[in-house]
């Protein structure tokens, strides 16, 4: 009963925050200068007639209360509006754009969070050996390379001078490749990209399983377990590791939102075609359909990845009391 | 506990699976490339190169086709016209969907098309296509609106001729209806009251190419038009591909991923890495970008003093901005007329560098730095002379030279703030001086030999003039040249408006004229030959030739 | 009542001291510590190194070269090379730490000042304020920040101001919730009901007394907020939406990469590159070695 409540609680908060962010997201690229309408032609001699047409087509013309409510009617319906500089819907633009972003952040932190688990787990274990400072000072010093600097690095020698790599895109273009080879060719151009994002987030990922191993290793059931003489492996793998694993599970989670928010840095310096690329264009476009609609996307799925996160936190760890997870 | 057990073995199962993969495939990758590029050249595959910022993200027919780099080059190759400009040294207007044409009174214009010309779905080309494509598409997007391919009568006289009226009378040595793609009525004709809602997805034009494959903002890829009407171009296989930077693009070059850059050639400062290499020649054309200052008229700030525009003027040392931005490759400008050609006025007062010249104009006109701070105040306000320079952060040398303009204009006691911006908000102040946006502003565009329409940007802002005209300049007499040359026909009485419109500009300094770089292109010749240039290079806007004249090499 | 106020600048002479002497002991121990040496030592380079730019730089970092000076390679007069304007990439360098070390201390300032009102307020008061206070920042928190600061950036325009605004705006939540929850315990700690007890103003409670306490715990955040502020400025001015009239080592970068002349001028790259990372890793050990100290037990275990 008690977990049902916690449930709703949690839901109705997520819920909350995700209609400010919709109402916030309307209102943040009203008051922003710069008139969309106008952008839409980059000729300069479009008449007035034709952007009041616009202006009509696009429901500008309306004032800021009838304008949102057409947001709000359109966002009920699920419909994400039109996009003003591809002229196309909304979801369509996010869509053919959102699976490469997926593709490339899903890889690079799969591998991030395994890297990062292990090395940190080994610094956990031996805390205080050589081996401890050697993997923490690493992994701090790979946390602190913004991912752009990484990335024009990593593109630097290994695209330009050792030429191993290619320079940017996703895909040969015009290749014709289909099924494996495409799939090869797509993993061929993403070593880069992904390894600029991994390089960053393993230091995190290091940094939070070590710090988490060295608490769990303090406690009362690993002294226990020492003391009845397990073999020190086992110790690791069956008690130590899997109560450290938590906050990193809770990590992985939320990294996984704010990391498609954040992959503009690698999409920029790759010229990888995703969703952060577009956010920028987007930007510079005015178009703010396009950009409510991306912000939207990157909200709900910070929201829903907390809400999941706090989930998975109460079934496998009992020890939550649900009423005071709000702390 | 069970769960977290199976949960943690599961990712780690995962990564190392996929660790594998991509190792694979990096080492498959490779093998990959080199076998591709040994297929590509059985294809006859014509490889070019543009930058994510030039790249396409749709097929609408909006003002990608003209503002887009890589829309200039896609949207000739697919659609045909009624007639091309064609390549140096005469850019003689060239028959294409059009066999011939005439006119009595340069208004009412008769085109006869030829017969056996079919879209690339078969359907043949006829006078309804080219009625349609004038009445609608010129009405769905200001870019397409130009004062010779506005009607008031367009008539179908038979399947392969057509008759229209324009509302003004077309003068000069090209037929109107100007570098207009002609559309598939059959296809269009649902959308006939808002073209940009149809996504155009198929392309299907009358050109020489057709397309294949789109990937928005990553690549196009054309097969040649084996039904075409005309010559075929040498290259079976054309593919606009896209890279994140120039620099990726220009070593694509050099390792032989792409035969040609995609538009204005490279930067000054990547020729060195071009010299002596195996297979590749340097073409160096003059160039077809001028490059200028607009100063904001609309401003009520010392920047309308006359006087402070010509200081100004004579305090750029465009020499040294051109040996240090452009390296050399670059010469000055005067007007919107390029110097060879014969409608370039020779008499044009020149503002050559001099530093104490201009020092002296400003001393005249009163400006002294009564504040002691290093910059002149303005005798009326009091006010120091500051101004705000805009730019678009895309135009990396424009960039640069406004580095080199605040430099200069700091010795003769004018202080700039650089407004760096990216490209589109660029646009929406430049086009906007009424709304203060900037004092001074740095432009350019691609006039071309055929460029009636640079002059509006002069034509007076209560004139019409709104839109192109980035100054808030306002004259009378010169719209009057203006109306009168677009009109005549007679080569002298042409030339006499040109002559005067030059002049008033340069005594009114609306536009203070900077200089026209080269175009510098570095083209594979061990694939293809016959690359074609004009002003402006191998690819641009006023020159698909290369696209249409490349043959694979020997 | 005089009896209280004589009672109360005692108290205050004794808490200076004791504070004195904390302070004393944190520098110790932050020197003991191995990162924290070398945090410190780093950063102590580049505030030297932004102070005395005037006096390291060989030519101003503006001013550009002749013809012969473009992208010339690291020599006897241009220790790190030139650009492709001919400006000398060293002293570009060198007054990049300025935009760097500015935009780093006086957001974190601005942030840690905004986070702990917030902060402050919410855990003390509670109730209503405090539920939508916390709300307002789980909603901030809830916000993609990059994206966010892209917009922010492009739509206020490239100004060095602008960007401490904009980082600040996203970073202050997360000061605050730390703030609160520790003011949360602390206000019902012995020493804030004494005081109350003699009747002190909740603006003393929270400021005089409970904020103090609050104060190391600011320092870690600061230190965190100067990275993450670094961070942003870099990406920022990286994307093009940095100050134009100020030279920072993420325009640089933007300029380099844009040139199109990356592979043929590394000596324009690296050094930016370099002194980001330089730096942000300083202020990274700087505040590892500031959280292990604030660990209960450190101090004792090191005998102070």
């Amino acid at each position: 009963m008690k977990t049902l409540q916690f449930i709703l609680k949690k839901l109705t908060g997520a819920l909350i925050t995700i209609v400010a962010i919709a109402i916030a997201n309307f209102a943040i690229f009203r008051i922003a200068p710069g008139d969309p309408i106008r952008m839409m032609f980059k000729d300069p001699r479009v008449s007035t007639e034709q952007l009041q047409a616009m202006r009509v087509k696009f429901g500008l013309d309306k004032s800021i209360g009838g304008q949102f409510i057409d947001y709000v009617k359109q966002l009920l319906h699920g419909n994400l509006g039109f996009s003003f500089w591809q002229k196309r819907p909304v979801a369509d633009v996010i869509g053919d754009r959102i699976g490469q972003t997926l593709i490339l952040v899903v890889t690079a932190l799969v591998i991030a969070t395994t890297l990062g688990i292990i090395l940190g787990a080994i610094s956990g274990w031996r805390n205080g050996s050589k081996t401890d400072r050697t993997i923490l000072s690493l992994s701090l010093v790979l946390y602190s390379i913004p991912t752009f600097a990484m990335g024009i690095l990593l593109l630097l020698v290994f695209g330009f001078i050792l030429l191993l790599f290619p320079l940017g895109g996703i895909t040969t273009p015009a290749s014709g490749f289909t099924g494996f080879m495409y799939l090869k060719d797509v993993l061929w151009h993403m070593v880069l990209p992904a390894f600029s994002i991994v390089l960053w987030y393993v230091g995190e990922y290091i940094l939070l399983t070590r710090s988490s191993m060295v608490e769990v290793m303090d406690q009362d059931y690993i002294v226990t377990a020492r003391s009845k003489g397990l073999r020190e492996s086992v110790i690791l793998r069956k008690h130590a590791l899997r109560n450290a694993l938590l906050p990193v599970v809770t990590l992985s989670g939320v990294n996984f939102a704010f990391a498609i928010a954040g992959v503009i840095e690698a999409e920029t310096v790759f010229s990888w075609p995703g969703i952060g690329r577009l956010t920028y264009d987007a930007v510079m476009k005015r178009d703010y359909p396009l950009l409510q609609g991306i912000f939207l996307l990157f909200a709900v799925s910070v929201v829903v990845a907390n809400f999941i996160v706090d989930l998975i936190y109460t079934r496998i760890d009992p020890r939550i009391k649900t009423g005071a997870a709000h702390e | 506990m069970e769960i977290k057990k199976s949960l943690f073995s599961r990712i780690l199962i995962t990564v190392l699976v996929l660790v594998f993969v991509s190792a694979a495939a990096f080492a498959g990758g490779q093998k990959e490339g080199s076998a591709t590029q040994t297929s590509k050249a059985v294809d006859a595959r014509f490889n070019v190169g543009f930058t994510t910022d030039q790249a396409l993200s749709t097929l609408i027919p909006d003002e990608s086709w003209q503002y887009m780099e890589m829309g200039c080059i896609f949207w000739p190759l697919v659609y045909d016209q009624l007639w091309i400009m064609g390549p140096a040294p005469d850019y003689k207007p060239i028959p294409m969907l059009a066999e011939s044409w005439e006119t009595k009174d340069n208004q009412t214009w008769t085109f006869h098309l030829r017969k056996n010309a079919k879209f690339h779905d078969g359907t043949p080309v006829t006078a309804e296509d080219v009625a349609f494509t004038l009445k609608y598409l010129p009405a769905s997007d200001p870019a397409w609106e130009y004062e010779d391919t506005d009607c008031d009568d367009i008539q179908v006289i038979d399947d392969h001729t057509i008759q229209f009226t324009l509302t003004a009378k077309h003068g000069g040595d090209y037929p109107p209806v100007f570098w207009t793609p002609i559309l598939p009525k059959h296809i269009w004709e649902p959308y006939k009251d808002d073209m940009h809602s149809y996504d155009n997805a198929g392309a299907v034009g009358s050109g020489p190419f057709k397309l294949k494959e789109f990937k928005a903002d990553q690549y196009i890829w054309l097969e040649r038009n084996e039904d075409y009407w005309g010559n075929k171009p040498g290259a079976q296989t054309v593919v606009l591909k896209t890279y994140g930077s120039a620099e990726a693009r220009n070593l694509a070059l050099k390792k032989g991923e792409i035969d040609m850059i995609g538009y204005n050639g490279i930067d000054p400062l990547s020729l060195s890495s071009f010299k002596d290499t195996q297979n590749i020649e340097v073409k160096i054309d003059p160039g077809i970008t001028i490059d200028w200052l607009s100063f904001n008229l609309h401003k009520e700030n010392a920047i309308t003093d006359i006087n402070v525009r010509k200081a100004i003027m004579y305090g750029i040392d465009i020499d040294r901005i051109i040996s240090i931005a452009y390296l050399g490759y670059a010469e000055p400008a005067d007007s919107f007329m390029y110097k060879e050609l014969p409608d370039h006025n020779p008499d044009l007062p020149q503002f050559t560098y001099n530093i104490e010249k201009a020092k002296a104009i400003l001393a005249e006109a009163g400006y002294r730095d009564t504040d002691a701070d290093g910059t002149l105040n303005d005798p009326e306000t009091g006010e120091n002379l500051v101004f705000e320079l805009l730019g678009p952060s895309d135009w990396t040398q424009e960039v640069k030279m406004i580095t080199l303009i605040k430099e200069q204009m700091s010795d003769i006691g004018i202080s700039i703030k650089p407004k760096i911006v990216d490209l589109d908000t660029f646009y929406e102040f430049w086009y906007a001086p009424e709304e203060d946006g900037f004092d001074i502003s740095i432009g350019n565009e691609e006039p071309g030999p055929h460029a009636d329409w640079i002059w509006e940007f002069a034509r007076s802002w209560d004139n019409g003039g709104e839109g192109w005209n980035c100054a808030y300049y306002n004259n009378a007499q010169f719209d009057e040249y203006l109306d009168d040359m677009a009109e005549q026909s007679d080569r002298g009485a042409r030339k006499a408006d040109l002559f005067k419109m030059q002049e008033i500009l340069a005594d009114d300094l609306p536009y203070g004229f900077l200089l026209r770089w080269k175009s510098i292109n570095p083209v594979r010749t061990d694939r293809f030959t016959g690359y074609t240039s004009t002003m402006g290079g191998v690819s641009t806007w006023i020159n698909p030739w290369s696209y249409f004249n490349v043959k694979p090499a020997e | 009542m005089s009896n209280t106020k004589a009672e109360l600048s005692i108290n205050k002479k004794r808490k200076q001291k004791i504070r004195n002497q904390k302070i004393k002991d944190f520098l110790y121990l932050l020197i003991d510590h191995k990162m924290g040496k070398i945090g410190v030592g780093i950063i102590v380079i580049f505030l030297f190194v932004a102070l005395a730019a005037p006096l390291l730089r060989t030519v101003s970092p503006h001013q550009s070269g002749n013809a012969s000076e473009i992208l010339i390679p690291p020599n006897s007069q241009f220790i790190l090379g030139t650009d492709d304007l001919g400006r000398d990439v060293w002293s570009q360098v060198l007054y990049g730490s300025r935009v760097s070390l500015l935009i780093g201390f006086v957001s974190a300032l601005a942030t840690v000042v905004t986070g702990t009102l917030v902060g402050i307020i919410a855990g003390f008061y509670g109730g209503i304020l405090e539920e939508v206070l916390m709300r307002i920042v789980d909603f901030f928190m809830m916000l993609p920040a990059l994206p966010l600061m892209i917009v922010l950036a492009a739509v206020l325009g490239p100004n060095i101001w602008n960007i401490i605004f904009v980082v600040t705006l996203i970073s202050w939540p997360t000061t605050a919730r730390v703030v609160r929850s520790q003011v949360l315990s602390l206000k019902e700690r012995p020493f804030v009901e004494a005081s109350r007890c003699i009747g002190a103003k909740n603006s003393f409670l929270m400021f005089g007394e409970i904020f103090p306490n609050v104060v190391p715990i600011l320092f870690a955040e600061a230190v965190i907020m100067i990275t993450e502020a670094i961070y942003a400025e870099a990406v920022l001015s990286f994307l093009g939406l940095g100050d134009p009239v100020r030279m920072s080592w993420g325009s640089m970068l933007h300029f380099a990469f844009d040139s199109g002349t990356m592979a043929r001028a590394p000596w324009w790259v690296l050094p930016p590159i370099v002194s980001i990372i330089l730096l942000i890793i300083g202020f990274s050990f700087l505040g590892t070695a500031v959280s292990d100290i604030l660990k209960p037990g450190y101090k004792e275990k090191k005998g102070l």
